[in-house]
């Protein structure tokens, strides 16, 4: 009689070796989050990097953000105590000054444009989401004021953990500055649920539950049908343990 | 051996004769005369110009001031690039010295990161060790630092300390004998006629067969257009610290020794000179 390796298991336990997303995988789940995005009008797009397969979703909404700066408008406010923003000090022991210096003004509440983007990363092989806002006038939000659209809830949390934190970075394919939610903790939050979904046969799709996680910490609604109707691409992340890596190819 | 070290040294020290003159725009008291200073290679614009913005200051009066920004030939400058990088890129075939315009107003907010502090570089230059760890080994060496090593990194940034900086920096060059080379090599190929910044992909040093991967075969890879056929004339030039590097150059040992502090391998592309 022969015993087959695995006999008696049910089903195969891949091992968990990775909760990780190859760049193609990426792509499949992006665009199955696509189609469900159109079928709500819920506004996100896909974005094609010019001469490469290399793409990223999109999406801008209008909300009301706290804004504070004031930065040179025309003659905006006669106010006396309207003070310079970004009165830089550039003390060499500034260890723990950490965020921009802003005037202090009176917050307000106006209409903010939010931009978001969700690319892939290769170095930590899951998708980062990037993003920017910016008053209708065209006046960029700086990090304070971003920091004030942050749900109170997160932000203690994203506060006392360096890495885990929104830094303003450069967008790796349009070279302009964003803000970023720092990706390298990822695989804490997400290697449980797609352990989960492994074991009781669900169909995850890795970008609509990282971003569920994620989207709301930074303002980014994702309605609850995303979760129940958008499916996995055909091969799991799970089943591709290493990346398929560029110099491996024959010839 | 020796001479391998003695490169580690040469790049560490490499320097940039720079001329920082201050925008005609500007509003000053009197006249501001240009100011002149040797930039590290290795280092960040806005790490080592603190004497520029204590020279310029002293013309102006503090209401015209905001945060400090450069340009260069129209381009404004982004702190967050080594300044070995921004030169290759930007100056490489232009005469020396570096000539840089300052500016304190009408920050180009889309286009450069803010730099209100130390701690905003220190952040960056962390973070980007760590990502080029992640490459190279799943982060197992950084992770397993402390915090005060990660420090010691930075303060041999800061204060252009080679031994200190090397002391820890050594761990983050070494791997397991039988891997032959890191996981995957942390580079980035910039380009100046693209809209994208750079190019970066993932790239293993040695191929499963054993085959030395050379600075060559990656281009050839991720930016064939960077390598001529052999019978056109060159029409680029791929500049590491201010050198061209040989293509048939192992990409281990370059990432090894021709890194940045940060880690990784900043490759410019860029028009050859047509003389």
């Amino acid at each position: 009689m022969v015993v087959g390796v695995g006999d008696g298991v049910r089903g195969t336990h891949r091992e968990m070796s990775s909760c990780f997303l190859d760049e193609e995988t990426f792509c499949q789940c992006c665009q199955l989050f696509l189609q469900h995005s159109h079928s709500l009008c819920d506004g996100w797009s896909w974005q094609q990097v010019k001469g490469s397969e290399e793409g990223y979703l999109r999406k801008t909404t209008l909300g009301t953000g706290r804004t504070r700066c004031n930065q040179d408008q025309q003659g905006t406010s006669s106010d006396q105590h309207q003070e310079r923003t970004f009165s830089l000090s550039f003390h060499d022991d500034d260890d723990d000054d950490d965020g921009a210096v802003c005037c202090i003004q009176e917050e307000s509440s106006s209409v903010v444009q939010y931009e978001y983007h969700i690319l892939y990363s290769c170095s930590y092989q899951t998708p980062v989401l990037y993003f920017r806002a910016s008053t209708l006038e065209g006046r960029s939000l700086c990090l304070e004021e971003v920091w004030d659209s942050v749900h109170p809830n997160y932000r203690q949390r994203l506060q006392h953990r360096p890495w885990d934190t929104i830094t303003q970075q450069e967008h790796p394919l349009l070279g302009q500055s964003f803000f970023v939610l720092h990706p390298c903790r990822t695989e804490e939050f997400m290697k449980p649920v797609l352990k989960a979904a492994l074991e009781e046969h669900r169909q995850v799709n890795y970008i609509v539950t990282w971003l569920s996680v994620v989207g709301p910490v930074v303002g980014l609604d994702v309605p609850l049908s995303y979760c129940t109707q958008v499916p996995e691409p055909p091969h799991t992340p799970s089943s591709s343990p290493q990346p398929p890596a560029l110099g491996t190819k024959p010839g | 051996m020796a001479d391998d070290k003695d490169v580690l040294r040469d790049v560490w020290f490499g320097r940039i004769p720079t001329c920082f003159t201050l925008y005609q725009d500007e509003i000053t008291e009197r006249e501001a005369e240009p100011f002149y200073l040797l930039l590290p290679r290795m280092s960040y614009l806005t790490l080592v110009t603190d004497k520029v913005k204590k020279h310029f200051l002293k013309v102006m009066k503090a209401e015209d001031v905001e945060e400090m920004w450069f340009d260069f030939e129209g381009t404004s400058l982004k702190w967050h690039y080594p300044i070995g990088l921004l030169f290759d890129l930007h100056a490489s075939n232009t005469a020396l010295p570096w000539n840089i315009t300052v500016h304190f107003k009408n920050f180009p907010e889309r286009d450069l990161l803010h730099c209100p502090s130390n701690s905003v570089i220190e952040a960056h230059f962390m973070s980007s060790i760590k990502e080029a760890d992640a490459l190279k080994h799943k982060s197992q060496v950084i992770n397993d630092m402390q915090k005060k090593d990660h420090k010691q990194l930075w303060m041999g940034l800061q204060n252009d300390k080679f031994d200190q900086f090397w002391a820890m920096n050594r761990k983050l060059m070494e791997y397991p004998t039988e891997e032959g080379g890191f996981r995957y090599i942390p580079f980035r190929i910039y380009l100046t006629m693209s809209d994208r910044p750079f190019i970066q992909k993932l790239f293993r040093p040695i191929s499963p067969d054993g085959h030395t991967h050379t600075l060559g075969d990656l281009l050839k890879e991720v930016y064939p257009v960077a390598i001529s056929n052999d019978d056109e004339s060159k029409r680029y030039q791929v500049v590491i610290h201010g050198i061209e590097p040989l293509l048939e150059t192992p990409l281990q040992w370059l990432s090894e020794h021709l890194s940045h502090p940060d880690n990784f391998l900043h490759i410019s592309v860029i028009p050859a000179p047509s003389d």
